[in-house]
């Protein structure tokens, strides 16, 4: 379990990491380390290079920039966690990072390493597509900002060229009437779940209005359920017919610890659990 | 807490005296130096010119190695040489895993490196030697072997089919071994019996995943002919014996140092393939030769355990009573029987222990032991245990549940009487000095059944089911020479101490025991303190060192404090005799006149003593002062060994209260109670610590731990992230108390307490389970009970 051989960059400011990158189809991208250090040490994979962007200043902000809350994609799970900025304007993503693995992970992980490594399985991807969020991205000819939900494409497939880093991810402010909430399924506290949902709820006083869901550790990617969202909006919680209508809009894929089977019982489970705590 | 009195014993002296240890939950100096990070584990080891190994290892389950070049290897950078078995099988003799007193064993020469087979996914067939293990695993990449993959026994149930894949041609099946045990007549009591209940349980194959992974670093100096092998063991005089049979080294000239070792469950006291290599190439090379297991081959060639399907039959009467049980076991233990413990024990604890804790007058075991495509499969903490007690709990709920009593009831009806030992179990192994009855009185009272019962109803219009466990179980301990040495196997059943006064009046300690982190150090020098009459500061311990220590077994199935703790205690009181008899003689005064308390020899009616310094000084450098013929010895040994009996029975009753979301299938343990008789103990947080890691290690496997396979053998969890082992948020409350019945068989009175917790508690979250899930007409007979299990028996999925 030792890494194969690389060079490694250290790059002092994003226009470095861009040009390297550009260069260097082999070459990679290291932010926290969290997922690409093991998959090196296991020699999944075998980069040229490991280009270090982790060292490059101001990549770690949390600032509000007009309508959205800006997350620099060096801020680390725990800074997003104990930002006061975070705290108030945006307090269900504390709630989810406190379910994202341990916290020595969370001391190095990144949001954008997240969002960027896109895993199917993990939190944050599936929030910033129930968040309408926009990832911005940086590259050769300039920054250009992908929304969410067009940046997913299938299993740990993005947008991203190959001469682009992430920077930032901007989130919509949610309106008063507006809730993000979500749950999960694991075996173990911090584990990858087995099923997980994130879903945006719009009310009109005790009626919902709008509901985007959006399941992760489903299938390939953040699996948004639209046609499934209608039926709650119009009838609420029947399981046997939302189960039916998830199974046809969500390709389940199953995993070690669930079935496909069992993800898509947890998916509709998870739907009466959201409901459950939007009344409460 | 740390300072309670527990469970006085009377040939032990009285604990309101100075220096009173035994008994007390005194803190461990070594967890400090393990914090503090000054640990010396076989990884921090630099030699010079060290070389390091990494191995290639078979993908697949089942192959034939039809060409392997490492020619290209050779000349990766860094690289110093490129071995497969031709080499190593020069430097190292084959090894067969059968013992002798056990009915007949089948398994076919070892070898360190697969000849021409490999037989399962992890076996190494080569090895890289280079200045670093990097470059070592470079050069892996560059071995070519062209495998011809051949059908893999994976399956044990199919392993003596007709049509199975033999994986030993030489031997004519895939039968390992098998036991059958016949007491009395089941068939009549069956036929007598009121009620007859029946289940059949399913034992998925887990492993211990110890914190420190496994490693040895070798060292052959060909001038002195000696070789020293650093390993993180659990027996040194046993890999003494080991490295010298099959090395060809005079025995005299090997030296075993288990220095720290961050725990071994039992997975660290078997001969690997690997580690054996290591120790070859040093001898062929003359070099320091370091390999350190990674995760991933630790899941792969660590001992696996359980992997047992066992059904079983119980017969009662009216009352309740039971008149016969029936097993029925079988095990699959990969493509060879481990050496030199054998693959067998685990099978026979199953057969030896279950029905342990009751009276039944018939009882019929069957036991099989099949070779499969898999990791080997071997001795692990609580060997046995979880699946005999699991069968025999489960038909014991199911008989109560049958005729209407309570959980408490039949069992109670049917213990042992605490008064009627010694005595037998069904299978007719000896046991004595246990305490069932009053173990589950107590459990009862911690407990409070009427108020779970009363919960458990209110729950039931509720999405969760709730659900409750009580099991009583025996624990093997303190084994004679009746468990290896009988059967031919240099393992050491006596273990020895040695301790000294020295010139600064110190107390130096050794002892064949071993510590990997469980507080052998602790409570060893708790035990000498005591019954020397000295602070715990002034003694000094060594553990771990074949040239440093006393010949002895090591640490495994608790064994430590009841055989170690003894020669200790034994070794210490003749020391501080010799002491009075040296004092005596300088204080011109009686020996029964004189004590040794605080480090210094008093007069036990008044006036000024001497202290130990002061008199080792007068004996090492001022001899001629003492009068003539004073023996100045001033070093003890001594030695024990349980005697006339298999093993020291230790037992424990558990209960657990479970909750199992419905919707979701996920299993919580809302609370665990564990009473357990382990005779004296000698440090009271040390042995709850214990208990409660065993049960920790019992939740892993009744709920968690598996080692995935696919149908072509290939294991498919082998990282930390995919192996679900319980962690902090998955611990219960663990509420542990004590009944003390003092072994017999020594003067210490301690029986082992390591591996109750690990061997109870799958049966009891099993019983608890499905006491919840009967409310649904369902049960899970399958362990680890996971989500998915749940919902499909609640029908959810």
């Amino acid at each position: 379990m030792k890494a194969p051989d690389f060079s490694y960059f250290e790059a002092q400011n994003i226009q470095d990491a861009i040009k390297y990158k550009s260069e260097d189809d082999e070459a990679v991208i290291l932010a926290g380390g969290q997922s690409l250090l093991p998959a090196l040490n296991m020699r999944l994979s075998s980069p040229s290079c490991l280009i270090d962007i982790s060292k490059i200043n101001n990549l770690n902000e949390i600032k509000i920039e007009g309508d959205f809350i800006n997350i620099g994609a060096l801020a680390t799970h725990s800074d997003v966690m104990n930002n006061d900025l975070i705290n108030e304007k945006l307090p269900c993503l504390v709630d989810i990072l406190k379910m994202v693995a341990h916290a020595a992970i969370r001391n190095k992980g990144t949001h954008g390493g997240s969002i960027a490594y896109g895993d199917p399985a993990a939190e944050l991807p599936a929030f910033a597509v129930a968040m309408d969020a926009e990832i911005v991205l940086s590259g050769l000819s300039g920054q250009r900002i992908v929304n969410a939900k067009d940046f997913y494409r299938g299993l740990f497939e993005t947008d991203l060229k190959s001469d682009e880093i992430l920077i930032a991810i901007r989130y919509p402010f949610l309106s008063h009437n507006q809730h993000l909430i979500f749950d999960e399924v694991c075996r173990r506290h911090g584990d990858y779940a087995m099923a997980g949902l994130m879903a945006r709820v719009e009310l009109d006083k005790s009626k919902i209005n709008n509901l985007d869901l959006v399941y992760f550790a489903t299938g390939d990617k953040p699996n948004i359920a639209q046609n499934t969202a209608k039926l709650v909006i119009d009838d609420r919680y029947d399981y046997e017919k939302l189960k039916k209508s998830l199974a046809s809009e969500i390709d389940f894929a199953g995993d070690l610890n669930s079935s496909s089977e069992m993800k898509l019982h947890l998916a509709t489970i998870l739907i009466n659990k959201i409901l459950n705590k939007l009344e409460r | 807490m740390d300072d309670i009195k527990v469970n006085q014993n009377p040939k032990l002296g009285s604990m309101d005296r100075p220096n009173s240890y035994i008994g007390r939950s005194l803190p461990r100096e070594n967890a400090k130096k393990h914090l503090e990070g000054g640990g010396q584990f076989v990884d921090d080891l630099v030699l010079p010119r060290m070389l390091h190994v990494a191995f290639l290892r078979s993908p697949f389950a089942h192959a034939e190695i039809k060409s392997i070049n490492v020619e290209e290897a050779k000349t990766s950078p860094g690289v110093f040489d490129v071995y497969t078995s031709k080499e190593i099988d020069e430097f190292c003799t084959p090894w067969v895993g059968t013992l002798g007193h056990l009915g007949e064993m089948r398994s076919p020469e070892q070898t360190p490196l697969a000849k021409k087979i490999a037989r399962w996914q992890g076996e190494p067939i080569a090895v890289v030697i280079a200045n670093n293990r990097a470059q070592a695993e470079d050069a892996l990449e560059l071995i070519e072997v062209d495998w011809e993959e051949k059908d893999a026994q994976v399956d044990m149930e199919t392993a003596l089919d007709d049509n199975a894949v033999v994986i030993h041609p030489e031997l004519d099946s895939n039968l390992f071994w098998t036991r059958t045990v016949n007491q009395g007549d089941v068939n009549q009591a069956f036929e007598t019996s009121h009620a007859v209940v029946e289940t059949k349980l399913d034992f998925a194959r887990h492993t211990g995943v110890t914190l420190e992974s496994r490693g040895i670093v070798a060292d052959w100096n060909k001038s002195e002919g000696k070789i020293t092998i650093y390993h993180n063991g659990q027996a040194p005089h046993m890999m003494q014996h080991i490295i010298a049979k099959h090395l060809e080294v005079n025995e005299g000239l090997v030296r075993i140092v288990s220095r720290d070792v961050g725990g071994s469950f039992g997975i660290k006291v078997h001969v690997y393939p690997d580690e054996m290599a290591v120790a070859a190439i040093s001898k062929k090379l003359g070099r320091p030769v370091k390999f350190i297991a990674d995760r991933l081959e630790s899941f792969t060639t660590d001992i696996h355990a359980r992997c047992h399907k066992i059904s079983g039959k119980l017969g009662v009467d009216k009352e309740g009573k039971i008149l016969a049980m029936e097993i029925n076991d079988l095990s699959g233990i990969g493509p060879f029987s481990m050496y030199p413990r054998t693959s067998a024990i685990e099978t026979n604890q199953v057969l030896n222990l279950s029905g342990a804790p009751y009276v039944i007058p018939n009882y019929k075991a069957v036991g099989t032991v099949v070779f499969q495509n898999k990791t080997p499969m071997c001795q692990y903490r609580a060997v046995g245990h979880p699946i005999a007690v699991a069968i025999t709990e489960a038909l014991v709920d199911k008989a109560a549940n049958k005729i209407g009593i309570s959980l408490s009831e039949i069992r109670k009806k049917n213990f042992i009487p605490d008064t009627a030992y010694p005595n037998k179990t069904p299978s007719g192994v000896p046991l004595e000095d246990l305490s069932h009855q009053a173990s589950m009185d107590k459990l009862l009272t911690m407990m409070n059944i009427q108020e779970i019962e009363k919960e458990k109803i209110a729950n039931l219009d509720k999405n969760v089911l709730s659900g409750y466990g009580v099991i009583s179980m025996c624990e093997v301990t303190n084994p004679s020479p009746l468990f290896y040495g009988v059967g031919g196997a240099h393992i050491s059943s006596q273990d020895g101490a040695s301790i000294r006064l020295e010139g600064s009046g110190a107390i130096h300690l050794s002892s064949s025991i071993t510590e990997q982190g469980q507080g052998t150090e602790a409570i060893m020098k708790q035990i000498a303190a005591d019954q020397l009459g000295v602070s715990m500061d002034s003694v000094r311990v060594t553990l771990g060192d074949t040239d440093a220590t006393p010949y002895g077994g090591g640490t495994w199935a608790s064994r430590g404090a009841g055989i170690g703790g003894e020669a200790v205690l034994k070794a210490a009181r003749t020391l501080k005799d010799n002491i009075l008899d040296i004092a005596a003689a300088i204080m011109q005064t009686d020996k029964n006149s004189l004590d040794v308390e605080n480090n210094t020899v008093i007069r036990k009616n008044g006036g000024e003593g001497i202290t130990l310094q002061q008199l080792a000084e007068t004996v090492y450098y001022r001899g001629h002062e003492l009068p003539k013929g004073t023996n100045p010895e001033l070093l003890a040994t001594a030695s024990f060994l349980i005697e006339g009996i298999p093993f020291v029975f230790t037992n424990s009753a558990m209960g657990c209260k479970v909750s199992i979301d419905q919707d979701t299938g996920i299993i919580k343990i809302d609370k665990f109670w564990a009473v357990e008789d382990c005779g004296t103990q000698i440090n009271p947080k040390l042995v709850e610590e214990q208990i409660r890691g065993g049960v920790i290690q019992g939740i892993g496997g009744a709920l968690f731990e598996e080692c995935v396979y696919d149908d072509q053998g290939n294991m498919q969890n082998a990282t930390m992230a995919d192996y679900l082992v319980p962690m902090a948020y998955e611990m219960p409350d663990i509420i542990v108390d004590h009944v003390t019945t003092n072994s017999g068989r020594s003067i210490i009175g301690a029986k082992g307490a390591g591996e109750a917790g690990t061997g109870g508690a799958p049966a009891v979250i099993m019983n608890a389970v499905n006491n919840a899930l009967k409310h649904h007409g369902t049960e899970v007979l399958s362990q680890p009970i996971t989500p998915e299990k749940i919902l499909k028996a609640l029908r959810k999925i």
